[in-house]
């Protein structure tokens, strides 16, 4: 499974939604997620993945698809993607 | 003066999860304390404790569930059901009129266990980021605020065993002074985590396992009595001034009409006879009655050697003329410690109601020094008495007094 497909469905069980009707590009807050539901979502993706999203980074995140390019990335440095 | 009915309850217990279930075991005078499993006890030497049977579905989404801690989602089962059986419309109340007042011991005792757990155990430093919002002490209540969009005064309590008791009688205060129409009140306790227990054993106060039932291992007023048996839950009681209920025609099954406050000021954990008087009286002049006036005591009864001993004479000072029935439920649903107050008081509004007396269970060898007219051994039934009383005396020196009227 592709990283975008592991994080939609992480956030499909966190927030009790379909995954098919998850948009990548939608922002956040239309997802209904809040900042506190969110860092708590990203505790659980740093978890999964095992990479860490700094704090700077975390406040660039608007999207799904923002959130797996700072994964992938960091997969990536970490030599692991 | 504005009255508060009692219009709705809900219970999580050991002894089920529904009102009907709890009064049919408290009646049959079935025990829900038993061995505590290994996982729980670990090696802090409790043996026994009064565990709820509980499953977060289907009130809570899986996901939801596991975002909160133990106490929230008693709280917010019983507090769902509270409002169930009220009926109460919230919207067409208005829901800056009606609120919460709440009550809890150790609050999100499961999440600050197993951050300990985490970070001294296994020292790993990295902790989950709710474990603020699920552990603090107002989460169970704010919970209950926020899936009920309940936008109306806010309190929480925590002093100890008396935490719910007060919630209500707080609750009672707020209506009366017309500040809330409706108030969601109780408490919720879930506490039993490794941790927890390792504390509450060093205190000495714990009731060791009844070498031939451990389902009996709570005794309180007997002489062979041991301590106290921690248990868990939630009981939540719909308070409602009395023209908005009968407006909307619910079903009134009392009215909470006294509430006694004191403050021993003597000890951390020694009771104290003149604070517990004081508090008993002061709701019986609250109320507006007699001593003779109270038909049943759910006592605090907690089993302990000097506890148990200590509010018979206090009883006996206030009641010396009645012989008021008595009896301590702990020995069935163990100490709810922060949800105490409301569920034992939820077992005098049955008595209230149907003039069903739950026992002192396990009483076979009353002590002489806890001279009481007890319900012992098995439930009675009586013509519906005027009143009932509910005590709440906590580690603090606290002294919660409830009495409710028909």
């Amino acid at each position: 499974m592709d990283t975008l497909a592991r994080i939609k469905q992480l956030a499909a069980k966190e927030f009790s939604l379909e995954p098919d009707k998850l948009d990548a590009a939608a922002s956040l807050d239309s997802l209904g997620i809040d900042s506190l539901s969110f860092i708590e979502f990203m505790f659980k993706v740093e978890e999964e993945f095992g990479v860490a999203v700094s704090d700077d980074d975390l406040k660039g995140i608007k999207t799904l698809a923002d959130l797996e390019r700072h994964v992938a990335s960091a997969l990536a440095a970490a030599g692991k993607a | 003066m504005r009255r508060v009915a009692i219009t709705g309850i809900g219970i999580v217990s050991p002894l089920g999860n529904s009102v009907e279930e709890f009064h049919r075991a408290l009646a049959e005078g079935r025990s829900g304390i038993a061995r505590l499993p290994e996982e729980i006890t670990r090696n802090s030497g409790v043996q026994v404790g009064a565990m709820t049977r509980w499953s977060p579905s289907p009130l809570l989404k899986e996901a939801e569930a596991s975002n909160l801690d133990r106490v929230s989602q008693f709280a917010l089962g019983a507090a769902a059901q509270a409002f169930a059986a009220s009926g109460l419309d919230i919207a067409a109340s208005g829901p800056e009129r009606v609120g919460v007042s709440w009550g809890t011991g150790m609050g999100g005792a499961g999440a600050v266990d197993a951050s300990y757990q985490q970070v001294y155990g296994k020292n790993e430093w990295r902790l989950r980021p709710l474990t603020v919002v699920m552990a603090m002490n107002n989460a169970a209540g704010s919970n209950v605020a926020v899936r009920h969009g309940l936008r109306g005064p806010f309190a929480n309590f925590s002093t100890a065993c008396s935490s719910s008791a007060m919630a209500l009688g707080e609750a009672m205060r707020t209506i009366q002074a017309g500040r809330a129409d409706a108030i969601v009140a109780g408490g919720a306790e879930a506490l039993l985590t490794p941790g927890t227990l390792a504390a509450w054993q060093a205190l000495r106060t714990l009731a060791p396992a009844d070498a031939a039932d451990p389902a009996a291992s709570c005794k309180p007023f007997d002489k062979r009595r041991a301590g106290l048996v921690l248990g868990e839950g939630a009981a939540a009681l719909v308070l409602e001034e009395e023209s908005h209920a009968r407006k909307r025609g619910a079903t009134i099954h009392g009215f909470l009409t006294g509430y006694g406050n004191s403050c021993d000021a003597a000890h951390m954990s020694r009771p104290d006879k003149g604070g517990q008087i004081r508090a008993m009286r002061e709701a019986l002049t609250e109320s507006g009655l007699a001593p003779k006036d109270i038909g049943y005591i759910n006592a605090h009864g907690t089993a302990t050697s000097v506890g148990d001993v200590v509010e018979a004479e206090a009883i006996n000072t206030v009641f010396s003329e009645s012989a008021v029935r008595v009896s301590s439920t702990k020995s069935l649903h163990g100490h709810l410690l922060g949800g105490a107050g409301a569920l034992e008081f939820a077992v005098a509004m049955h008595a209230l109601e149907e003039g069903l007396l739950a026992p002192t269970a396990f009483l076979e060898q009353p002590d002489p020094a806890c001279r009481l007219n007890h319900v012992a051994l098995k439930a009675e039934r009586i013509a519906p008495p005027k009143a009932v009383m509910s005590n709440s005396f906590a580690f603090g020196g606290s002294n919660v007094v409830l009495i409710a009227q028909r």
